[in-house]
């Protein structure tokens, strides 16, 4: 996703941006050492499925925004305080907030 | 596993005589029914059964199942369990009572919205199971249902007061002939198999509440103990909440326990008109 | 009688209205005055302190960065580092900048500018 030239990102991309920025916003609100794990996960992910998800797999980008959206709700909440990942095989890593 | 579980049944009643009836009974059909299997062809049907994980993100698929309904119970669910317990454990669906009343395992059985334990196998050679139309599919026939029960959520569905009970702290009473304004839709299990087969759902489904909520939201408007009958009537009348219902009535033909969300959505539309 | 019950009454109805639009002008032109002159910041501070941040990112190389550098072009950053490096001006200049400005900032040349001609920068 990030070898795009200019600004012509299409839907999808900018999508995904927003939900990146998202997330960076939403570790604003969280005490400093929550919020440097939280931007380390979230940036790992986001960078890890930009190089290996195929960008013309609509159906899965579609289903990590879905994902990736409904996380960020939860991690919006006050109650949650931190995120953690977690490794269920050795090529995947899922993330879940505590 | 059924009848494992009846067997488990009758061995607990062992000594009565009623039972060591029933138990030589049950041998008998059973000895029959081994005699006339032994003699019958194999009934294969095929089950195209649409696949799909997030862990091996390819296309989607028709996966093809071939079971003998000689040895399958005659749900639609009865055939799922059996290939995921026999055939691909990796199947993954949703599913709990068996018997239409949790609402878990709504999908879409060659091409009609239903409860896959509700539905008889059809004799035909072939059938088609995908998840329900026009959901997020989370993995094989699981669909994400949040924005369907937040929708649910939104219309608040639990007894809103402004007084206090006519006996303070006790139950308030209702007479038969309000409580009977509540048939046909306090029955609804919200399986979301009314609000996935309607095209107005299909095109605004975060605008739109769509026939489940919208049954509900009539099940508290029509409530007479409830006493927000006219907030609750302002917070749908609007243009997508309630009035992307084009009365195609999709939903009362989808609803797997014969409800009819179109009639109550058309009372909603009649009393916006009054109130 | 009734007339000047009624004039009263409009009089005193008028009064208000004209308080709050001398509130809203007086509040225009206090935003107008701090986006070019006074306390707010110069051009050549917020030059320096998008390149300062530019620079303390990790994946950027420091002596390759300048006002005109474009991120993904001239640095080899892509959407997703910007996306962090706008995140980060944000806090530098205390602003927050919409997903529909955010995604036009691609170089440091938009970036001053656009916080340059930011009212809220600071």
């Amino acid at each position: 996703m990030g070898a795009s030239i200019g600004p012509r990102l299409s839907g999808m991309q900018k999508q995904v941006l927003a939900l990146y920025r998202g997330f960076l916003r939403a570790a604003r609100s969280k005490p400093v050492e929550e919020r440097r794990q939280i931007e380390s996960i979230v940036s790992a992910e986001f960078h890890k499925n930009s190089k290996q998800v195929d960008r013309k797999n609509f159906i899965y980008i579609e289903y990590l925004l879905h994902r990736g959206k409904k996380q960020l709700d939860q991690l919006k909440s006050p109650d949650t305080v931190g995120l953690s990942s977690l490794s269920v095989d050795s090529s995947r890593t899922r993330n879940s907030s505590s | 596993m059924a009848t494992g579980l009846i067997r488990r049944a009758i061995s607990r009643v062992h000594s009565s005589p009623a039972a060591k009836l029933v138990v030589a009974r049950a041998h008998a059909s059973e000895a029959k029914a081994h005699q006339s299997e032994s003699k019958q062809q194999p009934n294969i049907k095929s089950f195209q059964i649409y696949r799909w994980s997030p862990d091996n993100p390819g296309k989607p698929e028709l996966k093809e199942y071939k079971i003998d309904l000689k040895e399958c119970g005659p749900m639609v669910l009865d055939a799922l369990i059996k290939i995921k317990n026999e055939i691909d454990p990796s199947l993954t669906f949703r599913r709990s009572c068996r018997e239409g009343i949790c609402g878990s395992c709504a999908m879409n059985i060659d091409g009609c919205n239903g409860l896959a334990c509700l539905t008889k196998i059809d004799s035909g050679a072939e059938s088609t199971i995908t998840p329900l139309p026009h959901m997020f599919v989370i993995k094989d026939l699981v669909v994400d249902m949040t924005n369907f029960y937040n929708q649910y959520k939104s219309i608040e569905p639990w007894l809103k007061r402004k007084t206090e009970p006519p006996t303070p702290g006790k139950e308030i009473p209702q007479s038969k002939s309000d409580r009977a304004k509540l048939d046909g839709m306090y029955e609804c299990i919200l399986c979301a198999c009314c609000s996935t087969s309607c095209p107005s759902y299909w095109w605004n489904p975060e605008s739109y509440l769509g026939p489940a909520a919208l049954l509900h939201a009539n099940r508290w408007i029509m409530d007479s103990r409830d006493e927000y009958t006219q907030e609750r009537l302002d917070a749908v009348n609007d243009e997508f909440k309630l009035y992307r219902c084009h009365t195609i009535l999709n939903c009362s033909r989808a609803c797997p326990k014969g409800l009819n969300p179109g009639k109550h959505i058309q009372n909603i539309k009649r009393l916006e008109l009054a109130s | 009688m009734a007339s000047a019950l009624r004039s009263a009454i409009l009089r005193h109805i008028r009064v208000p209205a004209t308080q709050a639009l001398a509130a809203n002008g007086s509040r225009l032109t206090a935003v107008r005055l701090m986006s070019s002159h006074d306390d707010h910041i110069t051009k050549d501070e917020v030059i320096n302190r998008v390149l300062d941040v530019v620079k303390c990112f990790p994946k950027v190389d420091p002596s390759k960065v300048s006002p005109e550098v474009h991120f993904e072009k001239d640095l080899g950053l892509d959407s997703l580092d910007t996306v962090e490096i706008v995140m980060a001006l944000e806090e530098e200049f205390k602003l927050e900048i919409p997903d529909k400005e955010a995604v036009r900032i691609e170089s440091c040349e938009h970036a001053i500018e656009y916080i340059y001609n930011h009212p809220m920068s600071s």
